[in-house]
């Protein structure tokens, strides 16, 4: 437990002296915002069902760019060979690294949703906070699987590259589901399909985390 | 040492192979009646339906061989799970490569689109990706142990994943009714399922053919490198 | 009677088609300070981290304090130096070492890492970001964050490097009375005269091999100079 919670702090620290991540990664959605809608003439009405889609771009390309951050700083002076150095179980290595993530995502989303919701006049209703859990759980399926690749990623020279190309394919279930509920929750009007998704996205994190979990010992060797 | 470059198994697949693939072509072409269509091209094209699902059939077979090898070399730390793994990668994507072919010589004349987002191809595609993403992995890495591990584990999450993408996406395509174009069957004639199984188990035998192969090759690899270090001891 | 800490029966390391270890083995006695001498691509570091238990031997056996290294048992009794810092740039100095501290699960942290600090001569600097020491200061404070733990055992992958002559004086004052302390110290180095003014033994490691091991009683520095020079063949890099 500690050691987890030393990973987060350690974090922690780091980002909110340079806040470099963070703030990249909101100008970048701002930006996905702002190209949206030039590339996209669109209805209102088209755009209130393609509106989960757009939020869940500017997450997830955003996400990319904070995971690749967070493993840039393993890197650099072999720090995760550091890591697995000390009697800390890889496991949990893996859990600090995959909840700072977390973390870092989910605040970054609390911080553009309020510019999503102005840009493209969402109307805001009680349904409207399912769009927590909904972040939650979705979050926490990218970077369950985003943690671990990023790890395997960074013993390549192309790691960012290899990420993209890793993890894209993989996450494409969880953006499925992610979207859809968003769509739900944005519309205002939740489908029937709401709860069962919200089941299978659940199920989706627990799984991947635990793999990712057991299998994180055979990143970190040699 | 001097285990020859084919082996007996080798000319048995080979054989049965040259013999069967005719069969099946037969099959398919003459034994199956044609589908009622709106127009001949239509029941012509919907011929590869054989060939098409064969491969996806294989390649989700090959899938589980690279999930199988990496689990055993996790396990075990024996290259030949390694090599084994990777050559059904290898092999995998080859035949996901031919169902994502097969598929738009197949929709055109009947949809008169080349792709569709349908489910069936659309996972098709996402798979082929995943396992592309695989092979550049083991591209970007030098030999060794790290290698073997990394790429063990990405075939382990890859596979654990194919039939969460397969519900993802047939439950995506139910919520979107206007991008599903009618998938042609629902109830197999006798006649088309037999061929349908029979394609199949010609595929698995030329996995088989390409499997044995491709280890092979992978162990002469292995065997050129082994006596390229003692010479190199000696010298 | 002291028991080996190390004992390693012919260790082979293989990367593919380069073999890094041909069959390498030796023991090193509990406080002993071994030296490893060796050219560039010899082998030393690969040796350092099957010890270490961050690489697998291909063949052969290793053992550390009685168990095998990769079942991570003996983690923290254990300490590395390498070429890389393993340091956060962008946390103080005091930070990176509490990170450890806690990874560690050091007793008394606070007190240590002041301690350290004041061992090191970076006591004044311990608010400042790594990102901003120079190369020596960030090797000081890789050298406090390899004490931290109390260690028994160190693995030094040629330490010196980066160090001006003041913070060589300190690192080899500081391995003494580790010495005198009775741990154990495994150091890489290709600098002969501080190899044997440390050492208690040593080996040279040759294209991948042992090529001499002994103790370092009697020798002089010419004497193990012309060893050196005679059992290693001229030209090429070691592989
Ligand atoms: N990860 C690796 N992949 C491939 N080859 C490697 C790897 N690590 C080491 N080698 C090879 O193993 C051999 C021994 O390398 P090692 O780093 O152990 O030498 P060294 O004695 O530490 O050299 P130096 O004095 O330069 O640090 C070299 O030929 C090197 O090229
Ligand atoms: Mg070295």
């Amino acid at each position: 437990m500690s050691v987890i919670w030393a990973i987060i702090r350690k974090d922690f620290q780091m980002e909110f002296r340079t806040k470099e991540s963070i703030t990249a990664m909101w100008i970048f959605s701002l930006l996905i915002f702002v190209i949206f809608n030039f590339t996209f003439e669109i209805s209102r009405l088209l755009l209130l069902q393609i509106s989960g889609g757009l939020l869940w771009v500017a997450f997830i390309f955003s996400g990319m760019l904070g995971l690749n951050r967070s493993f840039q700083v393993e890197k650099e002076n072999g720090n995760l060979r550091g890591l697995s150095l000390t009697p800390a179980d890889p496991g949990l290595i893996y859990f600090g690294k995959f909840l700072s993530t977390t973390f870092f995502m989910l605040i970054f989303e609390a911080l553009i949703f309020p510019l999503f919701i102005i840009f493209y006049d969402i109307q805001l209703s009680l349904v409207t906070l399912w769009i927590i859990p909904i972040s939650i759980l979705g979050t926490l399926g990218f970077t369950s699987l985003g943690t671990i690749l990023s790890a395997v990623a960074i013993h390549t020279k192309q790691q960012q590259i290899l990420l993209s190309l890793l993890l894209w394919p993989l996450i494409t279930p969880i953006i499925i589901w992610a979207v859809k509920t968003t769509g739900d929750v944005l519309s205002g009007e939740l489908s029937a399909a709401f709860q069962p998704v919200m089941v299978r996205m659940l199920v989706f994190d627990v799984i991947f985390t635990t793999i990712s979990y057991l299998l994180f010992e055979y990143v970190v060797q040699e | 040492m001097t285990k020859p470059y084919k082996s007996q198994s080798f000319y048995v697949l080979a054989g049965l192979l040259l013999v069967l693939i005719p069969v099946s072509l037969y099959m398919i072409f003459q034994w199956v009646p044609p589908i009622k269509a709106s127009n001949p091209t239509e029941a012509t094209a919907q011929r590869i339906f054989y060939y098409h699902v064969a491969s996806a059939w294989i390649g989700f077979f090959a899938f589980f061989i690279v999930f199988l090898g990496s689990v055993l070399y996790l396990w075990k730390k024996e290259r030949r799970w390694e090599n084994m793994a990777v050559a059904s990668a290898e092999i995998g994507t080859l035949f996901m490569t031919i169902v994502l072919v097969t598929g738009p010589i197949w929709a055109k004349p009947t949809w008169g689109i080349w792709w569709t987002w349908d489910a069936r191809l659309t996972s098709s595609l996402v798979l082929w990706l995943i396992y592309v993403a695989y092979l550049f992995l083991r591209r970007y890495l030098p030999d060794g142990t790290r290698r073997a591990n990394l790429s063990a584990v990405v075939g382990i999450i890859g596979f654990i994943d194919v039939p969460l993408v397969w519900f993802s996406i047939r439950w995506w395509e139910t919520q979107h009714p206007s991008a599903v174009v009618a998938g042609g069957d629902g109830s197999l004639a006798p006649e088309m399922l037999k061929t349908l199984l029979f394609c199949v188990g010609i595929f698995t035998i030329l996995y088989l053919l390409l499997m044995q192969r491709r280890m092979q090759i992978a162990r002469l690899e292995d065997s050129i490198n082994r006596h390229y270090k003692e010479w190199e001891t000696l010298s | 009677m002291s028991q080996p800490v190390i004992v390693a029966e012919n260790l082979r390391k293989e990367f593919g088609r380069v073999v890094a270890l041909r069959g390498v083995s030796f023991q090193v006695e509990a406080g002993a300070f071994f030296t490893i001498f060796g050219r560039n691509g010899a082998g030393k570091s690969t040796l350092l981290s099957i010890i270490s238990g961050m690489a697998s031997a291909t063949d052969g056996n290793i053992r550390v304090f009685g168990e095998d290294p990769a079942e991570r048992t003996h983690r923290h009794k254990l300490s590395v130096i390498s070429h890389e810092s393993f340091l956060y740039d962008n946390l103080t100095a005091l930070e990176n070492l509490s990170f450890y501290g806690k990874l560690y699960q050091v007793a008394d942290l606070n007190d240590r890492m002041h301690d350290v600090l004041h061992q090191v001569g970076l006591h004044h600097r311990r608010f400042d970001l790594v990102r901003t020491f120079s190369r020596g200061m960030v090797q000081r404070l890789t050298i406090a964050r390899a004490i931290l733990h109390n260690p028994d055992l160190f693995l030094l992958d040629e330490p010196f490097t980066g160090l001006d002559q003041h913070a060589t004086e300190m690192l080899i004052g500081l391995m003494e009375a580790l010495k005198s302390q009775g741990k154990t110290i495994l150091l890489t180095t290709h600098d002969l005269q501080i190899g044997l003014r440390l050492s208690s033994r040593f080996m040279i490691l040759e294209r991948q091999r042992v090529v001499e091991t002994g103790s370092v009683e009697g020798l002089t520095e010419e004497m193990l100079r012309r060893k050196y020079f005679s059992l290693i063949s001229s030209g090429e890099a070691g592989q």
